[in-house]
């Protein structure tokens, strides 16, 4: 093998590596709550539509990797999707669900102001499915970014993610995994 | 071992690598498609590296894979067929056809070698040279190697080299990988020179790093001037052209510029047509015009008018290769990348730094910036993807934001030949049949390695002492 293939081979190597990683542990609080820390990175589409206003109306579907920081709360990292609608003023109805490795989901209900660089948002957890059963908890985060290429490409990145979850009264009476 | 054995025990490895990637439990945070389409991904990268495939065979397997496993639905898998950066590189390669066919092509590479023809390393500068001067007034890397292209194809045809292997390293070979490796300097000069800069400076701004048109230009000054002048002197060196000095070359320029006598209505026509495209290229920005819809009309005047004809266009087989192969890369990494892979990737990297001195910290993202750009065939969506993480990582372990994002962003373009699907603006010239793979790979290895290089020993004390 020559070198340069060597070097690739590395590359490709050192990123495996770096996916089977082992994640770190952490214990519930003793009212079952797991506080967590993370950042989104997402990117996707948005559709514009004019207003009356100075933003425009638009529709968003975004996904991307929401990576923990600290604690346990959503794992250690999950792929999560959003779509919403923001008239302008604000995020009007928007949705998320997150999806782990094993495919389980958590589901979420998202108010935002509108969406753009350095505005906030909340979640509430809705409900799961597997592993993710009968989750409850919210997250809020900020926008450090959103980006557009002006084809209606957009990027962001959410950052500051703070939030809790546990597992709800059904689930923890013995329905959960 | 044969060369026919050889091949078979690549296939066998690449597949083996697939099958092992596919069947290694999922890691935490990814999701079952996002894992199997970077199965499928590598063996596909794999496959060309390792030359068990060529890389329309890779491509063709890969989608065909993908939409059958039911990882890719039909829609997302066949998307990237109707890009319009990849529609722009296709019509762009009949253009320069144009040119050349003509005796345009042939032209401009007379004149050029009449003033820069003495030597083959002369001529590779004046690429360099060009494209450094014209590079701030196109915002689009892609649109502006459709201006070399035809130029550096029209010196190698004028100087007796042809896509064919007795002849395509006379300066061919040479000439058509400086006019690939000098877009990663001049992209990385100009702010306005590459569409991910813009878009780099934009998620910069949201951190506190604010870039105008002169920060960018005096910060990437140094390394990215010290590169273009050593450059394709490098190239020289480590792939040799087979004609190196032709004293009697601007003479005999001279003399066949004046055989030709005055330009004919299809070169007229040509050339009109180019510099109206070139003009609405370097406007599209300010007119917010479509790059590619400027290329098709320029393409329609050019048929129109039967300077190209239908069976020209049907003679290009070369293009639709092209075509598919990159538009199947570019959708799968595209993908990769929508499904959350590789901003997962960024961050496990920044998560695995924590505790590091600054110094060695950054050293560490510049280096896994670059070499993530395997599995990139964008450099905006490398931007888009990636930057915003990294300069966050960067600046959580004390890195100075100014240097790191700098750095970063030069890299973008300092590792554009890395691949041959590296970026957009390569595929002209790997479609141009002067290159072989394996000769692609090495010399963007070796260029990106020189960049970077010179990025990290030059130019971060020229950014510690410029970009605060």
């Amino acid at each position: 093998m020559s070198r340069g293939a060597s070097l690739r081979a590395a590359v490709l190597a050192s990123v495996l590596g770096l996916l089977v990683l082992p994640a770190r542990g952490e214990q519930p609080a003793g009212d079952g709550w797991r506080p967590f820390t993370a950042t989104w990175t997402l990117s996707g589409q948005r559709s514009l539509l004019p207003t009356e206003g100075e933003r425009p109306a638009s529709i968003v579907h975004l996904t991307g990797t929401l990576t923990s920081t600290s604690g346990e709360g959503l794992g250690r990292g999950l792929f999560g999707e959003v779509i919403g609608f923001d008239d302008g003023r604000r995020l009007l109805a928007g949705r998320a669900v997150f999806t782990d490795e094993h495919g389980d989901r958590i589901f979420c209900v998202l108010e935002a102001e509108s969406i753009g660089t350095g505005r906030k948002a909340t979640a509430t957890i809705t409900g799961g499915t597997g592993r993710f059963a009968g989750l409850e908890g919210a997250f809020s985060f900020a926008w450090q970014y959103v980006v557009e290429d002006g084809s209606g490409e957009v990027s962001g990145r959410a950052v500051n993610l703070e939030g809790r979850t546990r597992r709800g009264p059904s689930a923890r009476s013995g329905n959960g995994p | 071992m044969t060369a026919g054995t050889r091949t078979l025990v690549a296939r066998l490895g690449v597949m083996a690598l697939g099958v092992a990637i596919w069947f290694w439990p999922v890691p935490e945070g990814l999701t079952p498609p996002a894992w199997h389409l970077f199965a499928i991904f590598a063996a596909t990268i794999a496959s060309v590296i390792a030359g068990a495939f060529p890389i329309l065979t890779a491509s063709v397997l890969a989608v065909g894979i993908s939409v059958l496993s039911g990882v890719l639905t039909p829609a997302k898998a066949y998307s990237g067929f109707a890009n319009g950066t990849i529609l722009l590189i296709v019509v762009a390669f009949l253009v320069a056809r144009a040119i050349v066919k003509c005796g345009l092509g042939a032209r401009l590479g007379h004149l050029v070698v009449k003033l820069f023809g003495r030597s083959t390393l002369g001529l590779g500068y004046s690429i360099f040279l060009l494209d450094a001067v014209i590079a701030p007034a196109f915002p689009s890397d892609t649109a502006r190697s459709g201006v070399l292209y035809p130029l550096a194809l029209s010196l190698a045809e004028g100087g007796g080299s042809r896509p064919d292997e007795a002849t395509r390293k006379k300066m061919g070979a040479y000439l058509l990988f400086c006019s690939m490796a000098t877009l990663s300097l001049s992209s990385a000069l100009w702010l306005t020179a590459m569409a991910g800069n813009p878009l780099g400076a934009e998620i910069g701004k949201s951190m506190g790093f604010n870039i105008s048109f002169g920060s960018w230009l005096l910060a990437s000054l140094v390394p990215t001037l010290i590169a273009i002048a050593v450059l394709p002197l490098l190239i020289y060196k480590v792939f040799p052209p087979e004609v190196k000095a032709t004293p009697g070359a601007p003479a005999a320029a001279r003399k066949a510029l004046a055989e030709m006598g005055p330009l004919s209505l299809h070169e007229k026509i040509v050339a009109a047509t180019f510099v109206v495209m070139v003009l609405l290229w370097g406007l599209a920005g300010t007119l917010k015009l479509d790059l590619t819809a400027v290329a098709f009309l320029g393409l329609g005047v050019l048929l129109a008018t039967g300077v190209l004809t239908l069976k020209d266009i049907g003679q290009q087989g070369d293009v639709l290769a092209t075509f598919m192969w990159f538009a199947i890369l570019y959708t799968l990494s595209g993908q990769l990348n929508a499904l959350g892979f590789m901003g997962y990737l960024g961050q496990r990297l920044g998560g695995a730094l924590g505790g590091l001195p600054w110094v060695a910290a950054y050293a560490i993202l510049v280096v896994a910036y670059v070499l993530l750009h395997y599995l990139f065939v964008s450099q905006t969506a490398h931007v888009l993807a990636l930057f915003g993480v990294f300069l966050g990582v960067g600046s959580q372990l004390g890195v100075p934001v100014p240097l790191l994002g700098f750095a970063l962003l030069f890299s973008t373009s300092y590792m554009s030949t890395i691949t041959p699907q590296a970026s957009s603006a390569n595929v002209l010239v790997v479609g141009s049949g002067y290159l072989t793979q394996g000769e692609l790979y090495r010399l963007g290895t070796i260029t990106t390695a020189f960049n970077i290089l010179l990025l990290l020993l030059v130019g971060t004390p020229w950014l510690l002492f410029v970009a605060r």
